[in-house]
C-alpha cells in the first residue's frame, strides 16, 4: 500500500506539483497521463525519493519520506525505499560498462548479499519472461531501445518491489518497439505487479490500467476508472488533452 | 670603487688587504656566542660516519665522478673529507645535494657537514657554524686564446664592436665581482649566469662569450681539458672555502677545526691540493691561518707535535682526455642505466599513489560531504597552482623543522605522487561528471548506497573515459622526476648534468639519455593503446 498525501513541489519559483494525493492498493496499475509539463516525471521522481518536495508526504509501508528527508542524513531510508519502490526510466540507463545479465545481478548481490548463482538463475527467469533470454552476454550498446527498456524492465524486478515506477518508458522508442515493452508491462500488469505509470500511451492506459489521472499544470485534475476518464471525462483540460492526443 | 686599471701590480697588494679584512671579520663571527649543540659530535662518533655533503655537478677538481667507475666521486675535497674523518676516526659518507641547497641539509640534519667550495662570508658565518679555512682561491679570467681581448682593460673597450659577454656561476663570488666591474646595467659588459661551471669555459672556447671569471681551481683544473683558453693576468681577489655545520655545533666544529689544524701542520692538505695542482704561493696562508687555532681555543692542536706526512711529494691526478661517441656509451652506459633504474621506480611508485589519492580527492568533491569540498578544493589549487620544486623543498627541508623528516627517497615518492593527484583528480572529475545523471539515479533507484554506486557504477564508466589523458600524465611525471634531484636523489637527468660537467661529451650523453626516457615512457604509450582498445571492445 503506498499513500501520497498532498504533495507539493517547486523548482526555485516554478511550482510543478500542487498538492497532489492519492493511495494505490497492491495489485493496482495506476496510469498518470496528460500534457507535457504537467508535472507527471516530476511526481514520479518524488515518490522513490530522487526529487525532495516542499511539502506533503509519500508513506511506502513503514516507511515515510516527507520534506525533511535528506538525500545524505537519511540515506538508510531512501535505500529501504527504493529496494520496495523500482524504477524505469524513459532512456533505460542501463549500464554500459556491464553485460546484460551483470545489469541484473548487480544490485541483488551488493543490495541483498545475494550468492551469484541464486541471482544469476532468477536473472534467467526474469529475462526469459521479457523475452531477452538469448541476450545475457550482450552488452547495452549492442541491443535495440526496446530490447534494452525490456532489460531494464527485467532489472528494476530483479530487487523483488512492491511497485515500479515506469516513467515514460516507451516514449524513446518507436511504435514497433513500443508494442514489446506495452506488452511485457501488459503481462506484468496481469501477474498483479502494483504499478505507476506515465505513459503517452493511451491504449495502454484504456486496457490494462486499473485507474487513470490526468495530471495538468501540476494537478491531479481528473482520476477514475479507464472507462470513466476516455468514455465520459469531466474536467475541460482533460478533453481537451484527449482530443489533442486523438484518443476520443 | 673597483677600478680595472689598477689590477696589474697594485692588485696584489689591495688583495692581501682585502684578505685580511675578510678574515678579521670572519673571525669576528666565529666569536659570537650561540646555542651549543654539543651533542652533535657524540651524535656523529655513535653513527661512526661522517656524513658531508656536497654536489658533484660542480665538476672537478672539488667532487666529480671517477672515470672508470661514475658511481664513485673523486676529487680534493672528496680526498680532504676522507683525511677528516680518519682524523675523527670516522667513515667518510658522501651526500648528493644540489649545490644551493647544501646549508638546508646540514640545517635539518640530513647532512653533518658542508664540504664543497662553500666561500666564507659573513652572512653564511652567521647562519651556520663555520670552521677555518681549507683552501684560499682567487679569481681567475679566461679568454678565447685566439681571441682579441689579452687584457681585463680590453674587455670594457668593446674590440668587436659590441659589449663584451662574461660568463660566470650563478651565485659565485666570481659573480658579484664581475657585476661590480661591469658597473650598473651592464654599462661596459654584459653578464651571463651560469648553473654548471664548464659550461662557460666551453662558451668561451666556442667564442660565444668573451670571458669567464672562474675560482682558481677550476680555471686549473680545466686547463688541459680547454686548451683554447688562455688565463688574463694573474688571479684577482681572495677567499677562502670553509665547512659549514649547523648553527650551534660548535663543539663539533671544533673537531672538524682540530682535524684540519692537524692536516695542514703535518702537510696532508698540502699534499692532497698539490696532487690536483691546486697548491700555489697563496695557500701558504693556510699554515698562518692553522697556527692561529690558538685563537679559536684550539691550542693543544696548534701545539701537538705532528709527524710530517711523506705524502706531499704525490703525483698529480691524471685527467684524461676527452671521450668521444662509443667511448662515452661504455664508460657512462652503465650508471645512467642504473639513474634511469631509480627514475622507474620514482614513477611507478609515486603514479599509482597519485591516481588513487587523485581518485579519492575527486570522489570527494563531487559525492562526499559538503564540508569536505572546500578543503579538497583548496588541496587541488595548492598543489597545481605551486611549482614542484618547491613543495618537496617543504617537505624535505621545511617540515623535519616540526619534527617530520622522511628520508629523501619517500619524500621524492610522496612529493610527486601528492602533486601528480592534484592533476589525476581533475582528469577523475571530469570523467566522472561526464556521465549521466540518469547513471546515478539507475544505481540508487535499484536500492544501491551512494558509495555503492559510486564505486561499482560511476567510477568504472570513469575510468574508462580518462585512461588517455592519464597515461599523458604518466609519461610528464617520468620527466617530472628530474626535479627530485632537489632532495639529493640522483635519477637520469641530475646523472646527465653531472657527467656531462665532468667528461664534456655533452652531445653523447644527451643522446643516451633522451633515449633512455623514450625507452621508459614509448612503452607506456603503446601499453595505454593496447589497454583503450580492449576496454572499448568490452564496453
Amino acid at each position: 500500500m503506498m499513500l501520497i498525501d498532498n504533495l507539493f513541489k517547486s523548482f526555485g519559483r516554478l511550482e510543478v506539483l500542487k498538492g497532489i494525493g492519492f493511495s494505490v492498493a497492491p495489485g493496482s496499475v495506476e496510469a498518470i497521463i496528460g500534457p507535457s509539463g504537467g508535472g507527471k516525471s516530476t511526481f514520479l521522481r518524488c515518490l522513490n525519493g530522487l526529487e525532495p518536495f516542499q511539502s506533503g508526504r509519500v508513506t511506502m509501508g513503514a516507511h515515510t519520506l516527507t520534506p525533511d528527508t535528506d538525500a545524505r542524513r537519511d540515506a538508510a531510508l531512501l535505500q529501504s525505499v527504493r529496494k520496495k519502490v523500482g524504477f524505469v526510466f524513459q532512456q533505460f540507463n542501463l549500464f554500459p560498462h556491464l553485460t546484460v545479465m551483470e545489469n541484473l545481478i548487480e544490485a541483488p548481490i551488493l543490495v541483498y548479499n545475494e550468492s551469484v548463482e541464486t541471482a544469476r538463475a532468477r536473472a534467467k527467469t526474469l529475462l526469459e519472461r521479457v523475452g531477452m533470454a538469448t541476450k545475457e552476454d550482450a552488452r547495452p550498446r549492442q541491443l535495440s531501445g526496446g530490447e534494452q527498456q525490456r532489460v531494464a524492465i527485467a532489472r528494476a524486478l530483479m530487487m523483488r518491489p512492491d511497485a515500479v515506477l515506469f516513467d515514460e518508458p516507451t516514449s524513446a522508442l518507436d511504435p514497433v518497439m513500443a508494442g514489446e515493452v506495452l506488452k511485457v508491462m501488459a503481462e506484468l500488469a496481469t501477474a498483479g505487479q502494483t504499478m505507476l505509470v506515465v505513459t503517452h500511451s493511451m491504449n495502454f492506459a484504456l486496457t490494462v490500467a486499473t485507474r487513470v489521472h490526468v495530471f495538468a499544470g501540476g494537478k491531479d485534475v481528473e482520476s477514475g476508472s479507464p472507462e470513466q476518464v476516455f468514455g465520459a471525462p469531466e474536467h475541460e483540460t482533460t478533453k481537451a488533452f484527449l482530443r489533442q492526443a486523438g484518443a476520443v | 670603487m673597483y677600478d680595472p686599471h689598477r689590477l696589474g701590480l697594485e692588485a696584489t697588494r689591495c688583495r692581501s688587504l682585502a684578505a685580511f679584512r675578510a678574515l678579521g671579520v670572519f673571525l669576528l663571527l666565529l666569536f659570537i656566542p650561540s646555542q651549543a649543540r654539543a651533542e652533535k659530535l657524540a651524535e656523529v662518533r655513535a653513527r661512526g660516519a661522517l656524513r658531508w655533503c656536497g654536489d658533484q655537478e660542480g665538476g672537478g677538481p672539488y667532487i666529480y665522478p671517477l672515470e672508470s667507475d661514475p658511481s664513485q666521486v673523486i676529487g680534493f675535497e672528496v680526498e680532504l673529507a676522507a683525511k677528516l674523518a680518519a682524523y675523527l676516526s670516522l667513515e667518510p659518507q658522501f651526500i648528493q645535494g644540489q649545490w644551493d641547497k647544501l646549508g638546508d641539509l646540514v640545517r635539518v640534519q640530513k647532512c653533518d657537514v658542508v664540504l664543497n667550495g662553500y666561500e666564507l662570508t659573513p652572512e653564511r658565518s652567521e647562519a651556520f657554524e663555520a670552521s677555518i679555512p681549507y683552501y684560499v682561491y682567487g679569481l681567475q679570467l679566461l679568454v678565447r686564446a685566439a681571441g682579441p681581448v689579452t687584457t681585463w682593460a680590453a674587455l670594457k673597450s668593446n674590440p668587436g664592436g659590441s659589449k663584451a659577454k662574461i660568463g660566470v656561476l650563478t651565485g659565485s663570488a666570481a659573480g658579484t665581482k664581475m657585476a661590480e666591474f661591469c658597473g650598473a646595467d651592464n654599462a661596459f659588459c654584459e653578464l651571463v649566469a651560469y648553473d654548471g661551471g664548464t659550461d662557460a669555459l666551453r662558451e668561451v672556447e666556442t667564442g660565444r662569450l668573451t670571458a669567464t671569471l672562474q675560482d682558481t681551481p677550476t680555471a686549473s683544473f680545466y686547463a688541459a681539458r680547454f686548451p683554447g683558453l688562455r688565463p688574463v693576468d694573474a688571479p684577482v681577489g681572495r677567499g677562502y672555502y670553509g665547512l659549514y655545520v649547523a648553527k650551534g655545533e660548535t663543539v663539533f666544529r671544533d673537531a672538524l677545526n682540530e682535524a684540519l689544524i692537524h692536516l695542514v701542520r703535518n702537510g696532508e692538505l698540502e699534499a692532497v691540493l698539490r696532487r690536483y695542482r691546486l697548491w700555489d704561493a697563496a695557500q701558504s696562508e693556510l699554515r698562518t691561518i692553522a697556527e692561529m687555532g690558538r685563537f679559536y681555543g684550539l691550542e693543544s692542536a696548534v701545539r701537538a707535535p705532528v709527524e710530517k706526512s711523506d705524502g706531499a711529494a704525490v703525483g698529480l691526478v691524471h685527467t684524461e682526455a676527452r671521450k668521444h661517441g662509443l667511448q662515452v656509451f661504455r664508460a657512462c652506459g652503465r650508471i645512467l642505466l642504473q639513474s634511469a633504474g631509480l627514475t622507474i621506480l620514482l614513477a611507478f611508485l609515486s603514479f599509482p599513489l597519485a591516481m588513487l589519492l587523485g581518485l579519492l580527492v575527486a570522489v570527494g568533491r563531487l559525492y562526499g560531504p559538503r564540508w569536505l569540498r572546500f578543503p579538497l578544493a583548496a588541496y587541488v589549487e595548492l598543489l597545481r597552482g605551486t611549482p614542484l620544486m618547491l613543495q618537496l623543498y617543504f617537505m624535505f627541508f621545511v617540515l623535519p623543522e616540526v619534527g617530520i623528516s622522511m628520508p629523501a627517497f619517500s619524500t621524492g615518492v610522496l612529493g610527486l605522487a601528492i602533486n601528480y593527484s592534484a592533476y589525476e583528480s581533475e582528469i577523475y572529475r571530469a570523467g566522472l561528471q561526464a556521465i549521466p545523471a540518469g547513471q546515478l539515479e539507475a544505481a540508487l533507484s535499484l536500492g544501491m548506497s551512494r558509495a555503492q554506486a559510486v564505486r561499482r557504477i560511476i567510477v568504472p564508466q570513469a575510468f574508462r573515459m580518462v585512461i588517455p589523458p592519464i597515461v599523458n600524465d604518466f609519461i610528464a611525471l617520468f620527466k617530472d622526476t628530474s626535479v627530485v634531484s632537489v632532495v639529493t636523489l640522483v635519477e637520469l637527468t641530475k646523472r646527465f648534468s653531472i657527467l656531462s660537467m665532468s667528461t664534456q661529451a655533452t652531445l653523447e650523453l644527451m643522446v643516451m639519455t633522451a633515449a633512455l626516457y623514450l625507452l621508459m615512457s614509448y612503452p607506456m604509450a603503446l601499453l595505454a593503446q593496447r589497454l583503450e582498445r580492449r576496454l572499448e571492445a568490452a564496453s
